[in-house]
């Protein structure tokens, strides 16, 4: 539980300024998805944005977490 | 903090290891307080949630009043309309609140925490539905612990129906500031909403049941960024909920009536109440811990029992490290609010603020994007003239349809080919092809800089300049 909000809940609040910063300076509009223009509803630009921004930080937030395993708990697995 | 009590007050025990500490928390039954600090909560939720659920239903100029129109990328407060290109203001704002973060915590602490933050209101609303259908302290408790039966069962669903219900609202008002409310109050009876609507309705709804209903103190324990960092905007000066050790140790239980000198002990009678009614479940005698979300809960408590055993009220209060310290009342309080600290913080805050304002002011209520046509370069048309095109995008920032004239110079001879006017619908933008014509003599070869001006027809005071270039074929 607190592992899934170590990753969760960091990436969440990161997301949500990305998000503020990304689409402020980029117009859903005048995106290009695999050659063509997005032809997606804004909102639907704006959320998918979202969640995959907040899938992004926490893929990042799961890394951080994978290397920070000590030697012992690597060496150790079944004491942990 | 409170260094000065003889015997050191007990210490917490250590949290336990890792993974555990969200497994083995304890689950707080906070008990509910009347009083000063409580009334002062209580008018904070009020005040902060009719706006919150008010706010989007507000009509200004036939439209919504507050509305962050995503679809059309533009941000409708009142009088105002953002376009993209003013996320200035925005920033600003964002550094305006920062600001008055960081002035209010140095002066009184967690003031956000304990009044303001809407996880603490929403707990606080989520709490009086649950005493109002639980009951008090120990009914919850009790109830907690009784095994499942028709009763209890109602008693839950009924609980979780109302949380439920309060948390839904929530998410539809929150979808209401980005999506118009006439539109999606529309699609309530049918629930016809968009997909994407729909989603964050309920995306925001369950968060709101789950850190008010559910999570609670833990939000502010393990998941806030500020109650990790206010401990650098405090200072020996900051007024924090304090408990007065040396006038409360040594605590303990005493007969009615005998006063502490008598009993051979402190003012506390150690009866527990501050911790009872403490959200996060911390006991403030403990000193100042990064738990204390500032709610003042304890210092209501504490002065009803005060008030009952016959004791002057204040042991828990609102005081600074100095002022236990050194013995200061209110007025060494109040004189070292200025201090260098506070008085750079108000300076920069007032500064910005000022700085927002003017530019707000001061806001062009016209917008020009200019484009040259690259299809077209420099071309010679009839009457030995050269010819350039721009596009020009044309942004209205006011609420009224305007109409707008042009103008051009930088080159002797220089006019504009047809209509010099456009109309631009209110708070729109309007594209517009220009012919620039130059007599071919007038020139050099190349790139030559021309301005635009361009001003409202009903305003020819307010011109606006846009420079660009005229190309010369070589």
């Amino acid at each position: 539980m607190q592992k899934l909000i170590q990753v969760l809940w960091p990436s969440f609040l990161v997301a949500a300024v990305v998000e503020a910063v990304f689409f402020t300076v980029i117009d859903p509009q005048a995106l290009y998805l695999l050659g063509e223009p997005v032809h997606y509803d804004p909102l639907t630009t704006y959320s998918i944005g979202f969640l995959a921004f907040w899938l992004i930080c926490a893929a990042s937030s799961l890394t951080t977490l994978y290397f920070q395993r000590t030697a012992d708990e690597i060496n150790h697995p079944e004491a942990h | 903090m409170n260094s000065t009590a003889p015997n050191p007050s007990p210490k917490a025990p250590p949290p336990p290891e890792g993974d555990t500490l969200y497994a083995v928390r304890q689950k707080v039954y906070v008990r509910a307080v009347t009083g000063l600090f409580a009334n002062w909560r209580w008018a904070l939720v009020w005040f902060t949630q009719i706006v919150f659920y008010g706010l989007p239903w507000l009509q200004w100029n036939d439209r919504q009043a507050v509305l962050f129109h995503l679809t059309e990328r533009k941000f409708y407060i009142f009088g105002w309309v953002f376009w993209p290109q003013d996320v200035f203001f925005l920033a600003i704002l964002l550094i305006i609140s920062a600001y008055a973060l960081f002035f209010f915590t140095a002066i009184a602490g967690r003031l956000w925490c304990g009044y303001a933050c809407p996880q603490t209101v929403y707990t606080e609303i989520f709490m009086w539905i649950e005493e109002k259908i639980e009951g008090d302290r120990n009914k919850r408790m009790k109830l907690d612990k009784a095994p499942m039966s028709p009763r209890k069962l109602g008693i839950k669903a009924a609980k979780y129906g109302a949380w439920g219900a309060v948390a839904l609202w929530t998410g539809f008002t929150f979808v209401g500031y980005f999506s118009p409310m006439s539109e999606l109050l529309a699609s309530v009876a049918t629930l016809g909403f968009g997909p994407w609507e729909m989603f964050w309705i309920l995306f925001y709804g369950a968060f709101t049941y789950l850190f008010a209903g559910v999570m609670r103190e833990q939000v502010c324990k393990y998941m806030c960024p500020y109650a990790r960092f206010q401990a650098v905007m405090f200072d020996p000066d900051t007024l924090v909920i304090t408990y007065d050790e040396g006038r409360g140790e040594p605590r303990g239980a005493r007969r009615k009536g005998v006063d502490s000198a008598t009993a051979g002990k402190g003012d506390c009678v150690d009866c527990g109440i501050c911790v009872q009614v403490c959200p996060t479940g911390i006991d403030i005698r403990n000193g100042l811990q990064y738990e204390c979300i500032g709610c003042a809960a304890c210092i209501d408590a504490c002065d009803q029992v005060m008030d009952k055993v016959g004791y002057p009220r204040g042991l828990i209060r609102y005081s600074t490290e100095n002022a236990i310290k050194r013995g200061w009342g209110t007025k060494e309080i109040i004189g070292h609010v200025f201090r260098p600290r506070t008085l750079v913080y108000g300076t920069v805050l007032i500064a910005i603020c000022v700085a927002f304002v003017w530019g707000l002011a001061t806001r062009d209520p016209l917008r020009v994007d200019i484009i040259r046509d690259r299809a077209s370069l420099g071309r010679e048309v009839a009457g030995g003239m050269i010819e350039n095109v721009y596009r020009l995008q044309v942004m209205n920032m006011t609420e009224v349809p305007r109409n707008f004239v042009f103008d051009v110079k930088g080159i002797n001879g220089i006019q504009i080919a047809g209509d010099h006017r456009v109309a631009v619908e209110a708070a729109a933008t309007q594209a517009v092809t220009l012919q620039v014509l130059v007599p071919y003599d007038a020139g050099k070869p190349g790139a030559n800089e021309i301005v635009f001006e361009i001003h409202p027809e009903d305003d020819p005071s307010l011109k606006l300049f846009e420079k660009t270039t005229f190309l010369f074929p070589r």
